[in-house]
């Protein structure tokens, strides 16, 4: 069996699930470390609007209008990957997720939010 | 396991869920324009639209990606962006001529005025989406959609020239003006084959946890149900075609939509027919409200979905809203409801490779799919439909100008 992996496709732009299966954003780039040594790893996933300012013309142009954070997390936090990259720990304890919680303060201001 | 039964009903809002007020305006002004002779348009875009549901909803079964997971992941940022901003401008177009024929039917059933029912229409919706479960708006929508199968007997007691009818299923290119008849062919094609069908699809199969072992209801429901659901486009061009032509009535209005039910069936087929309408388009309404907002929450990562409560997933919630008002703005402003759907149709044609390119790579991708990825068949189909798609794409907008709005 090949051990190749092809992180373009299998882990870039993939979602992100907390350890309480929560979608909390997407893997917006990748950090390699290593490349020099000839042993590439990939130390951290980078994920956030700032994040963006990495994949291309596009994504630059994006991330300098949005200007919003950019969350490493150190390979170290995933605990398996299938179709999503699932971590170990909450999103909170990441520091992800936090536009779902302050939309939800937005949200659970209307009657009925927690039908 | 699920139950036959189950699997029945599923199938049944899925016919009833089929139409919506693009196939309705398409179906009945090409009746009315060229008669029978288009019915082959309606085969070739239930085709495509079975070829790509069932593939959504088997990637959505065995990786759990629904359809802008599979965008994002395989176009990346950058063109994975444009192909979202695409997709989310034809759907409040789409959004927008929906809330409008929903006023629309509300205007011939009670003669308030139409800006006054908009809001009635957008309020109502919102409504619904904030308190009904989802299986209940699948489901009572989807069968009260079915009242449209009044259409059926409208057309089985116009009596059609059935030998002119089995000849519109042959391809052929017609006669009248050309670029007309192009622009139908497009027109029939998009409606039938409209992309937030698969967003919202591919996105419920992940909310209901869909996993290998549903793939056969994914290919039943997708077959039966969309193939049932053409049948009421062709009872709707087959009786506009019997009933409008001969007497040179212009289909593209509601109002007539109506009448081809009613001048066979008196009262009782004008009431189901407005109340199939009703229902149908408001299901269309509420599906691609959700499909707006499925679309975006998948690309940016948020947490999505209706089976989590309203503030389980906030920015989702959000996000519909937002929609519902926006699409709610463009009608308000007085613009033709009527025009809007045809512009959402043909636009969407347009937006259509950018979400089917990704889809079929992944289907393909056997380290995602394992031994679930296209077959040689699917391959076949929805490299046939990719072809169809891009010449009607590039062909979409020259028409809509050469037909002067399928005017002439």
């Amino acid at each position: 069996m090949s051990s190749a992996f092809d992180l373009g496709l299998g882990v870039l732009d993939h979602a992100l699930v907390d350890s309480e299966g929560r979608r909390c954003g997407k893997v917006d780039d990748l950090e390699l470390e290593g490349v020099r040594d000839g042993n590439p790893r990939v130390a951290a996933i980078l994920t956030g609007p700032s994040a963006w300012s990495g994949r291309g013309r596009i994504g630059r142009v994006v991330a300098a209008i949005v200007r919003g954070r950019l969350v490493r997390i150190p390979w170290s936090e995933v605990d398996r990957l299938d179709s999503a990259v699932h971590l170990r720990k909450t999103a909170k304890e990441l520091g992800l997720g936090r536009g779902d919680v302050r939309a939800a303060k937005l949200v659970e201001r209307i009657p009925g939010s927690s039908l | 396991m699920k139950s036959v039964f189950s699997i029945a009903l599923g199938i049944l809002a899925a016919i009833g869920g089929f139409v919506d007020i693009g196939d309705i305006i398409f179906n009945v002004a090409a009746g009315a324009t060229f008669g029978y002779q288009l019915l082959w348009a309606v085969v070739v875009g239930v085709g495509g639209i079975i070829t790509y549901a069932e593939m959504c909803g088997r990637v959505a079964a065995v990786s759990g990606s629904a359809v802008f997971d599979a965008v994002r992941e395989r176009l990346g940022f950058g063109v994975g962006l444009i192909a979202l901003v695409a997709a989310e401008l034809v759907n409040l177009l789409t959004i927008a001529a929906e809330i409008g024929g929903i006023a629309i039917v509300l205007q011939l059933l009670s003669g308030l005025p139409y800006r006054v029912l908009l809001v009635l229409a957008v309020l109502a919706l919102g409504l619904v989406l904030w308190l009904m479960p989802f299986e209940w708006i699948e489901r009572v929508f989807g069968y009260c959609g079915l009242a449209l199968l009044v259409f059926a007997v409208a057309a089985i007691k116009l009596h059609p020239d059935w030998n002119a009818v089995a000849h519109g299923f042959v391809p052929s290119t017609g006669t009248g003006n050309g670029w007309v008849y192009a622009y139908f062919v497009v027109g029939l094609v998009g409606a039938a084959m409209i992309p937030y069908e698969v967003y919202f699809y591919s996105s419920g199969a992940v909310e209901e946890q869909w996993t290998a072992k549903d793939l056969g209801v994914n290919r039943a429901n997708v077959l039966v149900g969309y193939s049932l659901g053409g049948i009421l486009s062709f009872a709707l061009m087959i009786s506009a075609g019997a009933l409008l032509l001969p007497q040179g009535i212009q289909g593209e209005l509601l109002g007539t939509v109506a009448l081809v039910a009613e001048a066979p069936l008196g009262q009782i087929g004008l009431i189901l027919a407005l109340v199939g309408a009703l229902a149908a388009i408001s299901g269309a309404a509420i599906d691609s409200s959700f499909s707006g907002a499925y679309s975006i929450a998948q690309f940016f990562g948020w947490e999505w979905g209706k089976y989590r409560h309203n503030s389980g997933a906030p920015r989702f919630t959000l996000a519909w809203m937002v929609m519902l008002v926006l699409g709610f703005l463009i009608v308000v402003t007085g613009v033709d409801p009527i025009m809007v759907t045809e512009l959402s149709v043909i636009f969407s044609v347009v937006a259509l490779p950018l979400t089917y390119v990704p889809i079929l790579l992944v289907a393909n991708d056997r380290a995602y799919m394992g031994r679930y990825a296209n077959g040689r068949f699917a391959n076949l189909a929805g490299g046939f439909y990719l072809l169809v798609v891009f010449v009607i794409a590039v062909a979409a907008v020259p028409l809509l100008l050469l037909s002067n709005m399928g005017q002439g």
